[in-house]
């Protein structure tokens, strides 16, 4: 199978090609692939899509397995949305079994987009459009060597920054209007709308951030999903696990982190609600860093919890962090 | 003969551009392993080429059984007490961008495991265990010790010899808990054996157990009343029951079939029934596939996540769309091969290597090779014999 990266050129001939009035009173079937980029897509589209979201809340999108359910959803679609960035492992393949027509579109393009190794890059910042592309069915077999759920040179997690995330509205609200003209007018207003709320939570973050200690702001989670809240508002995160949460930590990974910890004088530690704790509570139990909470970074969590959508999401990882520190 | 393959086995050879060979082969390679039903020995056959590489005596006739991995079959002789080992001579390397195949002669391995009457054998994460219904007892090893043959086999003793079976979950064991009042009867459950290979005490009923299966993280394990899936949880597995839905016709399942690319399973369930399962949906989590005469064996397709397979008795594979849940495409392979008489009577096996589905058939001598896309047969293998349990290993990768 070709990369979805790769079929870039041919999906953005589809993409002007495909129908562009939605039929009759029918919804939009749109699929998105987690629950944060579920969220924003009911943001923009509101009513006049279905949305079927692959990983729910608090589901771990590294590690997901797709069920015979999704690639029908997925067949039915006429937009899948996915993230991109090589952070959706299983989608090659859901796409090819389902066989379907739909445009595919990597939200996170046109965003500021971080290497792998944390360093700034604008590698997607001159393009200022989301990848769409058609799928054409070909793929790989079983037993070729694949690339696995590794993030290749650059970190997914990129609404980690509320920056990216206006981005990544723009960018659904686009592939909206592309598939269902006659929708256009009002994917643009919740499109509009939906940012304004995005820039007031820009600010909250920022102010907040601003108010801390500038030697207090080194922090622990599980893994390496904060890159982007790091490089965006000055945070600065440490993580047993790299940007995956498939591969176990190693015992020496985890030593070199303790080290860390004492030497940076770490202000808090969290667990996330998509990885087992019992690595942030073995850290913790060294440290003495008492955990402060538990952080959502690469799903939200289900109605009833604290993090719903994104932004009860990043104002519950603000909180959460800003109290652990005072309190440290 | 030479089975034709759409795409070519030698694809290209890449020039890359930094960090690695200049010209790097992008090769691909196939074996299939044939255990023989009446006669002890194992043929390895080269999937292009059509022919014999290599073949293997055994000390009795064997079910065979590959690594996940593919790097080794393991062939269970229940009537000659023994489990071998075959390294396959094919290794698949993941580089993230890149995979790596090396291709060596297959070889037959020193590493045994030995015990009375060894039938059902699961292999995960790099550890087999082989369950010896004589003696009540699992034998485990990793598939790295048995390729380098380094180290002894771990015994884990269920409480009384029956017709078990061991499945290694992370750093824990599920072993079947045997009938308290009949060691003839299926095992009544499942008990969760911890890290120091102690039990636990976690028991999981499931009456008239029989059949397992993995599929992604999950592993499904077939009762009389329904199936035990277990999952991965923060302190230790997570088994829940999923009774079968109400609408489903008179059965049960007693075997089942994994996913690969889609999480879900595939059972028997009445002679003519077969069962798509997700156990994770929360309506529809059996769908009923109905087939024109009785199942002799069925499989996933682990290169296309969309098909799976079942072989009948008239004589025809069947391809099952697993989405829409209906046979889409059917073709005759063999004369008929009926299910009255012995279970264990030779009849055909299915075998995926890639985009080729292999079945064998045991009355005619031949493998029957059938592309998945066009379903159309592309060539048949003369194999001596009655070539009756089969695996595929290979894949494509680059070599340096």
């Amino acid at each position: 199978m070709r990369p979805l990266t790769q079929a870039a050129l041919a999906g953005l001939a589809f993409a002007v090609l495909a129908p562009t009035a939605q039929a009759g009173a029918e919804p939009l079937e749109v699929v998105a692939s987690f629950s944060i980029i579920g969220d924003f897509a009911g943001a923009v589209g509101g009513d006049r899509i279905r949305l079927t979201t692959l990983v729910g809340p608090n589901g771990d999108a590294h590690v997901y397995e797709p069920r015979p359910a999704d690639a029908a959803a997925t067949a039915r679609a006429r937009v899948v949305l996915v993230n991109g960035l090589r952070f959706e492992g299983f989608l090659d393949r859901l796409i090819e079994a389902s066989g379907t027509t739909a445009t595919v579109v990597e939200v996170s393009k046109g965003a500021h987009i971080l290497p792998a190794n944390g360093k700034a890059d604008d590698h997607h910042a001159d393009e200022d459009k989301a990848e769409e592309h058609h799928h054409d069915g070909s793929g790989d077999d079983d037993g070729h060597a694949h690339a696995g759920h590794d993030h290749g040179a650059y970190d997914p997690h990129a609404w980690q920054s509320v920056d990216n995330a206006e981005r990544y509205i723009r960018n659904i609200a686009e592939a909206f209007c592309l598939t269902d003209r006659d929708g256009c007018a009002a994917y643009q207003e919740n499109a509009a709308a939906y940012i304004e709320q995005l820039e007031e939570l820009d600010a909250e973050i920022k102010s907040a951030i601003a108010g801390l200690a500038k030697d207090r702001r080194t922090i622990i989670t599980s893994h390496d999903a904060f890159g982007y809240f790091e490089h965006e508002y000055g945070l600065h995160f440490l993580a047993p696990k790299g940007l995956s949460t498939e591969a176990d930590a190693s015992a020496a990974d985890i030593a070199a982190l303790i080290r860390q910890v004492r030497e940076e004088r770490a202000a808090a530690i969290f667990v996330e609600n998509i990885t087992n704790p019992r690595l942030v509570e073995q850290i913790s139990a060294e440290t003495g860093l008492k955990p402060g909470g538990a952080l959502y970074s690469d799903a939200l969590s289900d109605q009833d919890g604290p993090a719903a959508t994104y932004l009860d999401m990043m104002r519950h990882n603000l909180t959460t962090i800003t109290s652990a520190i005072a309190g440290s | 003969m030479t089975v034709r393959f759409h795409r070519p086995m030698i694809l290209a050879c890449a020039i890359a551009l930094s960090g690695y060979p200049a010209c790097a082969e992008q090769i691909e390679a196939w074996r299939v392993f044939v255990a023989d039903h009446s006669e002890p020995v194992v043929r390895a056959f080269d999937l292009r080429e059509g022919k014999e590489v290599d073949r293997f005596a055994l000390a009795g006739a064997a079910r065979l059984h590959r690594s996940q991995s593919g790097r080794v079959v393991y062939a269970v002789q229940r009537d000659a007490n023994r489990v071998q080992m075959i390294g396959t001579g094919i290794a698949l390397g993941d580089h993230g961008d890149h995979g790596d195949i090396t291709i060596e002669a297959p070889a037959l391995l020193d590493a045994i495991l030995a015990g009375r009457k060894p039938v059902h054998l699961v292999e995960r994460d790099g550890t087999v265990a082989a369950f010896f219904d004589d003696e009540g007892i699992a034998r485990l090893v990793s598939e790295h010790a048995a390729l380098e043959g380094t180290e002894e086999p771990r015994d884990i003793a269920s409480s009384a010899p029956h017709h078990g079976v061991a499945i290694p979950f992370g750093v824990h064991l599920l072993v079947t808990r045997p009938h308290p009042s009949d060691p003839g009867a299926l095992p009544v459950g499942l008990d969760l054996f911890g890290p120091d290979g102690a039990p636990t005490g976690d028991h999981a009923p499931c009456p008239d157990l029989h059949g397992e299966a993995q599929s992604g993280n999950l592993v499904a394990v077939a009762c009389a009343t329904g199936l035990l899936v277990v999952a991965p949880g923060p302190e230790r597995p997570d088994i829940r029951h999923l009774p079968y839905a109400t609408g489903l016709p008179e059965g049960k399942t007693t075997k089942l079939v994994g996913g690969k690319g889609l999480r879900y399973f595939l059972g028997n369930f009445a002679a003519r029934t077969l069962v798509l399962i997700d156990p994770t949906q929360a309506e529809e989590s059996f769908r009923p596939v109905e087939l024109p005469t009785r199942v002799v064996d069925f499989a996933t397709h682990p290169a296309k996540p969309r098909f799976a397979l079942a072989f009948t008795e008239d004589g025809y594979l069947h391809r099952i769309d697993v989405i829409a849940g209906q046979i889409d495409r059917s073709v005759r392979l063999t004369a008929p091969y009926s299910m009255d008489g012995h279970w264990s009577d030779p009849r055909p096996r299915i075998a995926v290597a890639g985009p080729l589905i292999v079945v064998s058939d045991p009355l005619a001598g031949h493998l029957h090779v059938v592309d998945t896309e066009t379903f159309e047969p592309t060539g048949a293998i003369a194999v001596e014999g009655e070539p009756f349990s089969l695996v595929a290993v290979g894949g494509a990768g680059e070599t340096h």
